[in-house]
């Protein structure tokens, strides 16, 4: 049996807007097996970044149970949640949220900071790993948008998640940027890290093995 | 890297804003500092005059209340009673007594309200009273229109020993016996003339403005007290010099409130700006606290992120701020003594002991921390999901 890294059951997701209610997310079922390579497409507004987030444990399902690593969020408690977050998924966005006033090898070692380590070791490996070793000192402001997401991308692993969850990591990216990024998470993914990334870019597709479709909140196929 | 590391960055990302919070404290911790240290340093300076530096003990006046006799007594304010000369034959009878010393003190304004000169009639008992006198010229007075001079007057009218001196609101000549030393109290201005010239001057002969009494031995002041009070016709007072410099101390009760509530401003306004301050600098990069949680920041990281931001600029604040008091509190110090209305003191007005910076900066910087704590709390609030906001 292959090992589950995230179960979602039944989730739905709905937001009330005025009167109105949005069913972003209607009883979606869908198992991440470690070492996937996942990627979510679908139209805007059909509910991607809805699933990351519940995913992400960032957000609670309204209906529905999400399994993280064998235990069930539901219950636990926001520091567990923080914990469990911390340990487990590294998340890349589209905006990439660096810090501004601190380099960028301090902007990877934030994450170690908040669990407790002091050490940028772990910092200087993945950055030189994501191509900018040269680039330590530099703050974000002295950076492209390519290499701020692979600084980024650096940051989401430094605690080593086996989980990394990107919300469209390449949207603000040229396509040469955008296929770098795509090419570091395939090695990623072959060092095992398991990767669930949104995306409109039917190129980016190629890159991963497995493709969920969500239309309307639902998973089409 | 280090929490407080992230927390100096977020300080340098606006320095204006920094500064400007660190300011508002340092000025909070320097008015505290500096009201202090003229609190203390006044009474300690009026009790040094009046109770440790004179000889004097005890006053025989005919004004009850202490505040009103020390304006009579300490600065020749005008009362319409007066102590007659004749109960110095009642006070002769005190064993208790090592000197008596009857005087008549007055303030004539000149003409044109430029100054303010202070006549002392005086017997020879104030030199044992004033054991710190010293001569700078000449010596004690000798005929009836001698005169002694403080160091100031002698400055200001250009006066030597053995000359003469003209005094035209009473149209009177002296000649210059003696100039003092400079004692950096009210003596350096006062004119010191015989008893009975100084009666004549104001037509009251035979009438005195108090009394001043000095002790041979002060533990027995109760009982000499308590005799006097016997001795002395029901009408006449008799006073502790204690009473009487917390007679002028009262005077300086008003100044002290206004100081009092300076302060009180001056902390209520950084209090509220260093609390928007901080909320803003949360509020404005809300995404980024949203992100830092995801990333696996919890509430306790957060709550000592910001405390941590808003205590390095309150120390620093704060330490800055009462260094600047101490440094600043003999300046106001001196200003104080040309606004004073009431006694002006020979000693420091100002005394900033490092104890009171130590309590204004530990104070201050503890206002500061409290001041964290709410843009803290909110920024611990911050939920992950924040990070999604379009906005
Ligand atoms: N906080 C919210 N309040 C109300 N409605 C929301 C909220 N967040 C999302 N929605 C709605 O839920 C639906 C799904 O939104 P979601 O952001 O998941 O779409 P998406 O697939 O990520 O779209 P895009 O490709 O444009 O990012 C949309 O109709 C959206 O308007
Ligand atoms: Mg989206």
């Amino acid at each position: 049996m292959t090992e589950h890294i995230i179960e979602l059951h039944d989730v739905s997701k709905n937001y009330t807007r005025g009167v109105e209610t949005v069913h972003a997310l209607q009883e979606v079922t869908l198992n991440v097996s470690k070492g996937d390579f996942i990627a979510v497409v679908g139209h805007s507004g059909s509910g991607k970044t809805t699933m990351m987030n519940i995913m992400g444990c960032l957000d609670h399902p309204s209906s529905g149970s999400v399994i993280l690593q064998g235990r069930p969020i539901e219950q636990a408690s926001e520091s567990a949640l923080t914990r469990m977050r911390r340990s487990a998924i590294g998340f890349v966005f589209q905006q990439f949220f660096l810090v501004p006033t601190l380099t960028v090898l301090e902007n990877v070692t934030l994450p170690a900071l908040f669990s407790g380590n002091h050490t940028n070791g772990r910092s200087r490996d993945l950055l030189e790993m994501v191509g900018l070793g040269k680039r330590l000192n530099h703050l974000p402001g002295q950076l492209s948008g390519g290499e701020m997401q692979r600084a980024a991308i650096a940051r989401a692993l430094v605690n080593s998640p086996p989980l990394v969850l990107a919300d469209e990591p390449t949207g603000n990216l040229d396509s040469r940027n955008a296929d770098m990024i795509m090419e570091l998470f395939e090695q990623l993914n072959r060092d095992g890290v398991t990767i669930v990334l949104v995306t409109h870019n039917a190129d980016i597709v190629k890159h991963c093995e497995r493709t969920v479709h969500i239309e309307d909140g639902r998973i089409s196929q | 890297m280090t929490f407080f590391k992230v927390a100096l960055s977020n300080l340098k990302r606006n320095r204006v804003r920094t500064l400007l919070t660190g300011l508002s404290l340092a000025v909070s911790a320097a008015t505290l500092t500096v009201v202090l240290a003229l609190d203390r340093g006044y009474s300690s300076a009026v009790t040094d005059d009046l109770v440790n530096k004179t000889g004097i003990h005890l006053y025989i006046t005919k004004e009850g209340c202490p505040i009103e006799a020390a304006s009579v007594i300490a600065q020749g304010g005008l009362s319409p009673l007066y102590v007659e000369e004749d109960i110095l034959a009642r006070l002769a009878t005190v064993a208790d007594l090592e000197a008596i010393l009857p005087f008549k003190l007055f303030a004539v304004t000149t003409d044109d309200g430029s100054r303010t000169d202070i006549f002392m009639g005086v017997t020879d008992a104030i030199l044992s009273m004033k054991p710190d006198w010293r001569f700078a010229a000449g010596g004690w007075l000798k005929e009836d229109d001698s005169v002694v001079i403080g160091a100031d007057m002698a400055q200001i009218e250009f006066l030597q020993v053995g000359q003469r001196m003209y005094n035209e609101n009473f149209d009177r000549e002296f000649t210059v016996t003696g100039i003092l030393e400079r004692t950096y109290s009210q003596d350096d201005g006062t004119f010191f003339v015989p008893l009975a010239t100084a009666q004549a001057m104001v037509q009251r002969e035979g009438k005195l403005s108090a009394v001043g009494l000095k002790l041979a031995d002060i533990s027995r002041m109760d009982l000499v007290q308590n005799q006097l009070r016997a001795l002395m016709p029901a009408d006449y007072f008799v006073l502790g010099s204690k009473e009487l410099s917390e007679g002028i101390l009262q005077f300086f009760g008003a100044t002290r409130a206004i100081m009092i509530v300076m302060v009180f401003v001056a902390f209520i306004i950084s209090v509220f700006g260093i609390i928007n301050t901080m909320l803003m600098a949360v509020l404005e990069r809300r995404r980024e606290i949203a992100y830092l949680k995801c990333v696996g920041a919890g509430r306790l990281d957060l709550v000592r992120l910001i405390t941590l931001e808003t205590t390095s600029i309150a120390l620093a604040g704060s330490a800055a701020g009462a260094l600047l008091g101490m440094v600043l509190s003999p300046v106001a110090g001196n200003l104080l003594r040309t606004f004073l209305v009431a006694y002006v003191p020979s000693g420091p007005i100002a005394r900033p002991e490092p104890m009171i910076a130590l309590m204004a900066f530990i104070l201050c910087s503890i206002v500061g921390l409290a001041c964290s704590l709410y843009p803290a709390l909110r920024a611990a609030r911050i939920v992950p999901m924040e990070v999604l906001r379009n906005d």
